[in-house]
């Protein structure tokens, strides 16, 4: 894609996007998951406190606020990966489907398999090919769906990669670009059909056509699952984001969430000071 | 020019351009330099040639008491000279540097080369692939060889690997992915188990598994011998490499839903697969010439035995042994082009550990 074209295609989607969110209001339907009064610790050292979320099915919400704010820590709570960190420590509950996912007869397997998750690094399996890497996730967690070939394609269409790669399926996962690279994590993510996806800045190290084609899958997988985004890319919050919570830890205090609504509310009319200085970049 | 207006590419200048040369102006040298450096590498060459024909000292003294310190200060002055005191301790290091590498280069080089011409006399295709049935030390070269040593070597080296890289892999793999409790106990005594003498690991199976009675000595005693000393070796390298699997795939296959199991299976190993092949050739490399473990477990045998359990078999080590303290010259020959065989054994062990790793991912 030529600088042109990208310029081009940015500016009519962007309006795409624009139009799209102003054509589908948020209507508030039933909670998927819910952070009740958690609290995080790593050893002695409180990180999170008291964070109360709740993740309308089929929404897109973003997580802002500045570095070491708590914002990746909290979202790797929502699918039991926090606890792989030695010293990892935690209270209050994660509600998915109504079920505490932290409750004792709980499989973390099954959580991480119906809560996917695409890491800000792009991690494809070095040794797997293109296509061995979108059908990992099945191999991996030993789930059985029939027609890898449509799944292939139908994921990749989806993680807006097909093109660029369909006629390389067996080629090496290393050989693709970073922005390919992480589109092609998601399309793995996607290829067990999770019901919630978290993202931890998917595009923080991409250039401005891949994150644009990552927000654009954002936006369409939005109709099927729910997506949980961190990034400090505030116009893309703006951009994909129906609901918006702004962390912030100051003054060596746990991050808190001191804001949360819908992002037009917390970009156009936030209440609280923090946030107005945050998102009119005054500090972060 | 103030940057207040904006400028673009000059096409009508493309031609000129063309016409630039590749340079490379760091290499330039000033005068100064020339004065300095060229005197100070020709000088202690000269010196040290002259006394090498004229001086009675024997030829590592020179090297090592008279030239070294003479380029060193050499190259201290031309340091001085050049870029003043501060560069004085960069002249000593590169000097000591470039010392320290073409000794160890020489010592290695004629190891290597003691070995090779020793040893070339024995070379012919009956020392290659014949065995010891009929021949006593003192029979002329030309009869007999080391092929039931090599059969021994390949045998018992075999069967260590099988029984030490699963093992070892598996301990590194308790190190780096289950991260169990036990870890730091696991490594130290990994690190401890290294530094167990070789003799020793022999012993150990002499007394515990031979003198009881639990086994013969055979190639599979001398093999489990081996598998000691090569079982830290494995292990260790499988850790290191195993580490060097980024977190990221891990949690991205934990993300997945994926077993811990199926994550070290299909990918933390499968990434790691070179290195692996690595750590086990190092294994094999580590124990290929040890002889002390072989002497009271496989003892030696002048016949090609295959029956790993069964009779005692000769290795090249024990057979270099045997021969080196025999009254015989052509012995001494035969131990000499014994150890020409099993250096060019572990060569080719470490070319395809090199080509290995190369083709490796990333």
């Amino acid at each position: 894609m030529s600088a042109a074209e990208f310029d081009e295609m940015s500016v009519e989607s962007m309006d795409e996007l624009e139009t799209s969110l102003a054509a589908e209001p948020v209507t508030p339907g039933t909670v998927e998951m819910e952070a009740r009064d958690l609290s995080v610790w790593f050893g002695a050292r409180k990180v999170l406190e008291g964070v109360n979320i709740r993740f309308p099915k089929n929404t897109v919400t973003a997580l802002i606020g500045p570095s070491g704010c708590g914002k990746s820590t909290f979202i790797r709570t929502l699918n039991r990966l926090h606890e792989l960190i030695p010293g990892a420590k935690l209270a209050g509950s994660v509600m998915y489907e109504g079920k505490d996912i932290y409750a004792p007869e709980v499989d973390p397997v099954h959580i991480r398999l119906n809560i996917g998750m695409v890491f800000q690094k792009p991690n494809p399996f070095p040794s797997m090919t293109i296509r061995g890497n979108v059908l990992s996730g099945m191999k991996l967690s030993g789930m059985k769906r029939p027609n890898h070939d449509q799944i292939v394609e139908e994921t990749l269409t989806a993680a807006g990669l097909w093109n660029e790669v369909k006629d390389r399926l067996n080629a090496p996962a290393g050989d693709l670009s970073g922005g390919q690279q992480q589109r092609l994590v998601i399309a793995r993510s996607l290829a067990v059909n999770p019901h919630v996806l978290l993202m931890d800045e998917p595009a923080s190290a991409l250039d401005p056509g891949s994150t644009l084609k990552i927000e654009e899958t954002i936006r369409e997988l939005r109709k099927d699952i729910t997506i949980i985004i961190v990034t400090h890319n505030m116009q893309q919050a703006v951009r994909i984001a129906d609901n918006t919570a702004f962390f912030l830890s100051l003054d060596g205090n746990p991050g808190r969430v001191i804001e949360q609504g819908p992002t037009t509310e917390i970009f156009g009319n936030p209440q609280d000071q923090r946030t107005l200085d945050y998102v009119n970049g005054r500090f972060g | 020019m103030s940057a207040t207006q904006t400028i673009t590419f000059d096409d009508s200048r493309l031609e000129e351009l063309a016409q630039q040369e590749p340079q490379a102006p760091w290499g330039r040298r000033t005068s100064t330099f020339r004065a300095a450096v060229i005197p100070g590498v020709l000088i202690p060459a000269a010196i040290i040639v002259g006394l090498w024909f004229y001086s009675d000292l024997p030829k590592p003294v020179l090297m090592v008491a008279v030239y070294l310190p003479l380029q060193l200060l050499a190259a201290v002055g031309a340091a001085i000279a050049v870029r003043g005191t501060k560069s004085a301790a960069d002249a000593i290091i590169i000097v000591l540097a470039i010392g320290a590498t073409i000794f160890s280069i020489v010592v290695l080089v004629s190891l290597l080369w003691s070995i090779f011409s020793k040893g070339w006399e024995a070379m012919s295709t009956a020392f290659l692939f014949q065995n010891n049935e009929y021949i006593s030390p003192s029979t002329p070269l030309g009869w007999g060889g080391v092929g039931h040593a090599v059969v021994g070597t390949v045998l018992i080296v075999a069967i260590s690997a099988l029984i030490a890289v699963p093992l070892g892999v598996m301990t590194a793999v308790y190190v780096t992915e289950v991260r169990g409790r036990a870890v730091p106990y696991v490594r130290f005594f990994v690190q401890a188990m290294s530094g167990v003498p070789s003799v020793v690991a022999g012993l150990f199976i002499f007394t515990v598994l031979i003198l009881s009675g639990v086994l013969s000595q055979s190639a599979f005693a001398g093999a489990l011998a081996y598998s000691i000393l090569m079982l830290p070796t494995v292990a260790r390298t499988a850790e290191e490499v195993l580490r060097l699997v980024p977190e990221d795939l891990r949690t991205g296959a934990l993300a997945l839903g994926s077993t811990r199991a199926r994550v070290v299976l299909r990918v933390v190993i499968p990434a790691a697969k070179t290195g692996i092949i690595t750590a086990a050739i190092l294994g094999v490399a580590r124990v290929v010439g040890e002889t002390a473990p072989l002497l009271l477990t496989s003892l030696k045998n002048d016949r090609t035995v295959l029956n790993p359990f069964k009779d005692p078999i000769t290795a090249l080590p024990t057979y270099i042994f045997d021969n080196v303290a025999q009254p015989y010259p052509d012995a001494v020959v035969r131990a000499w082009g014994a150890a020409l065989v099993l250096m060019i054994i572990v060569a080719i062990l470490f070319i395809l550990t090199r080509t290995l790793s190369a083709r490796g991912p990333r």
